[in-house]
């Protein structure tokens, strides 16, 4: 028995050793000839996050010469974040593009990296302006927030568009969304008999939004429209409009991928959704990844030229995707994400 | 050594294991075994490390304190409110310890005094804590912390880390009290026999109290090292961290049935989990896949230990 308990312990190292032999296709993150970005999603394993990673790939097999490393928290942990760039930026890396969940507890780490001459752009949302050479701006808050007021203006339809509205919104700090409704209010100014009747928080969790809109249902039986603006509001709001038998008398609209929003539309609860293309935000960030590594994109830059999107406006430091897309039953069928 | 080995068979497992890893490690990627490297890397794992002192001793007693990450969240906000409300930063960490002392106190009541099991009252108290933390918080972070504030979660003291020194002298304590005092031979006797325990005259109870108020007050220190560290006081911090401490204490060789445990086995336990955490996350880049890789190693540890001890028990 003795003897055997050694022979395990002696054979652990080698067992491991054996396992742990190089794998081809495995990263080699100390390459010199390829450029090596890493792009962070807020979190890991969810269809808007996944989207983008699709467009960011086939941006990298185009370039040929990037190495793409897409990793971020299962959990959507800020801090698991942090701990990441500052992996990335012991190993070297050329590029990290980040979209910060918590921009005070990721921004250290973005500054550490930029320190050791890693190129840092952020994506998605934005960091502490410091932190970071550029932001790759989906949307601006005001063509979200205007966009979504003239759709449901359309949705209702009419010369006038008229109905009580209310909003159903992530946290009630939601940096995001708060710029949003901002905007949103501003341009509901155009539309005087489209009256704002409620704004409720749902905190991140579509039950809760189904519950709020079965609450705002009841509590204002004239509600004509629901803006479900955060991914998981929408489909929360849209289901509750669908089992109160309302489909089509309650408008639901705001953003999500069109995916997770198909069902909804093809049955008439949600005549549009409106986001951006989050392929070719993915496929845009490597874009400016590359070039910002290669030195072909310079602080001051106006306009950049990226590969099949053609060129695209720099406003800034903000590289800027531009136009929103509606999805309706008409087109929703064409995207795939 | 023949004798060192059938004494501590599970502790050699472990360093055969953390040894295989480096080892690995240094042969494919040898920057990773760098010392610079190294100390970087070894900045994420002292809140969890602290945690394991008090659940070693809580898992010896056959009990579990499942509320570690949350208390650790309130206690976090706790710091964050009353800073950004004016109190100098010192104060504030006290006030955040000493909520860590009541969370841990009332699970101490609850356990010991309701007898309710500790399985139950932490579960319960997790959700709890967490929902208190984050109803007072309503969600929003604080930062803005003093510099000088971060010499506790990333400062140095001649040299040494100083959360590693905090996290060095509570395992040395802990280790004194198991192997040297008659409190450790308590431990033990409870997570044994409970019951016999209590007709030979231990304390069962005060014990009991005293480890979960510990187990607490622990969490508030790690609290404040994280947010010292992050310089972020918010409600969702250390989701999961629970679990993260009762495998790493499992992996250490403390066994769930109580009275068995070693502190050195979870000091290993911590390094191992935490190497190979970093390694995978180095070498593939795979955030879901460190969560399969630590599963495994926790079922092949235990299964290992399991044969060991079985065959030890027959020969």
């Amino acid at each position: 028995m003795k003897r055997c308990g050694w022979l395990m312990v002696a054979l652990v190292p080698f067992v491991l050793f054996g396992g742990c032999g190089p794998k081809p296709g495995t990263p080699d993150t100390g390459g010199k000839k390829k450029l090596t970005v890493c792009m962070l999603p807020k979190k890991k394993g969810v269809p808007y996050f996944t989207s983008c990673a699709q467009g960011a790939e086939e941006a990298a097999k185009e370039l040929g010469n990037v190495e793409l490393i897409y990793d971020g928290p299962t959990d959507g942990a800020a801090e698991k974040s942090a701990s990441m760039i500052e992996k990335w930026t012991l190993q070297g890396v050329d590029v990290i593009a980040v979209s910060p969940n918590d921009p005070e507890v990721v921004s250290p780490a973005m500054r550490k990296a930029r320190e050791k001459g890693i190129k840092v752009i952020t994506w998605d949302a934005d960091g502490a302006t410091d932190a970071r050479e550029f932001f790759v701006n989906q949307a601006t808050a005001q063509e979200i927030g205007y966009g979504l007021v003239d759709t449901m203006a359309k949705d209702l339809g009419g010369a006038e568009p008229e109905g009580e509205v209310a909003i159903i919104t992530a946290t009630l700090t939601a940096a995001n969304q708060n710029a949003w409704i901002k905007f949103m209010k501003e341009r509901m100014a155009k539309y005087p008999k489209m009256k704002l009747v409620a704004l409720q928080p749902s905190s991140e969790d579509q039950k809760l939004a189904f519950q709020v809109a079965q609450d705002l249902m009841k509590a204002h039986p004239n509600l004509k429209g629901i803006f479900g603006i955060s991914s998981v509001a929408f489909p929360g709001a849209a289901e509750a409009v669908k089992q109160a038998g309302k489909s089509g008398k309650v408008l639901v609209t705001g953003l999500a991928t069109p995916n997770d929003m198909k069902a909804y539309v093809k049955d008439g609860t949600v005549k549009s959704v409106i986001l951006w293309n989050t392929p070719d935000l993915g496929y845009l960030t490597v874009r400016v990844a590359h070039d910002l590594a290669t030195g072909a994109l310079k602080p001051g830059a106006t306009s950049i030229q990226v590969g099949r999107l053609g060129e695209k406006k720099i406003e800034g430091d903000n590289v800027l995707l531009g136009k929103l897309l509606v999805f309706t039953k008409e087109n929703i069928d064409q995207y795939d994400f | 050594m023949k004798a060192l080995f059938r004494r501590y068979p599970h502790e050699w497992i472990l360093v055969g294991l953390l040894t295989g890893l480096l080892l690995a490690a240094w042969r494919l990627d040898p920057p990773f075994v760098s010392v610079g490297t190294q100390a970087e890397l070894s900045t994420h794992i002292w809140e969890m490390a602290l945690l394991t002192v008090p659940m070693t001793l809580i898992i010896i007693t056959a009990g579990i304190d499942l509320s570690v990450g949350a208390t650790m969240a309130l206690c976090a906000v706790v710091l964050g409110m009353t800073f950004e409300r004016g109190t100098p930063v010192a104060v504030a960490s006290l006030l955040a310890i000493l909520t860590g002392l009541a969370c841990g106190f009332l699970n101490g009541v609850f356990v010991a005094k309701v007898r309710v099991h500790p399985l139950i009252v932490t579960l319960a108290t997790m959700s709890a804590y967490r929902g208190i933390a984050e109803g007072l918080s309503l969600a929003k972070p604080v930062s803005g912390f003093p510099a000088s504030f971060a010499f506790i979660g990333r400062g140095e003291w001649h040299g040494i880390s100083v959360p590693g020194l905090i996290v060095a002298l509570a395992m040395l304590a802990a280790w004194v009290v198991l192997n040297r005092s008659v409190l450790g031979r308590f431990l033990f006797a409870i997570g044994h026999n409970e019951t016999a325990s209590r007709f030979s005259g231990v304390p069962v109870d005060r014990i009991k109290l005293l480890l979960y108020s510990l187990a607490g007050t622990s969490a508030g220190l790690a609290a404040v090292m994280f947010v010292s560290r992050r310089n972020t006081a918010k409600a969702d911090i250390a989701t999961g961290m629970e679990l993260d401490v009762v495998t790493a204490v499992v992996l250490g060789g403390a066994s769930l049935f109580g009275g068995r445990g070693r502190i050195v086995g979870t000091l290993l336990g911590v390094l191992l989990i935490h190497e190979t955490r970093e390694y995978v996350s180095w070498r593939w880049q795979n955030d879901e896949l460190i969560l399969v890789v630590i599963g495994a190693l926790l079922i092949v540890s235990v299964l290992v230990n399991t044969l060991l001890t079985r065959r030890q028990a027959v020969s």
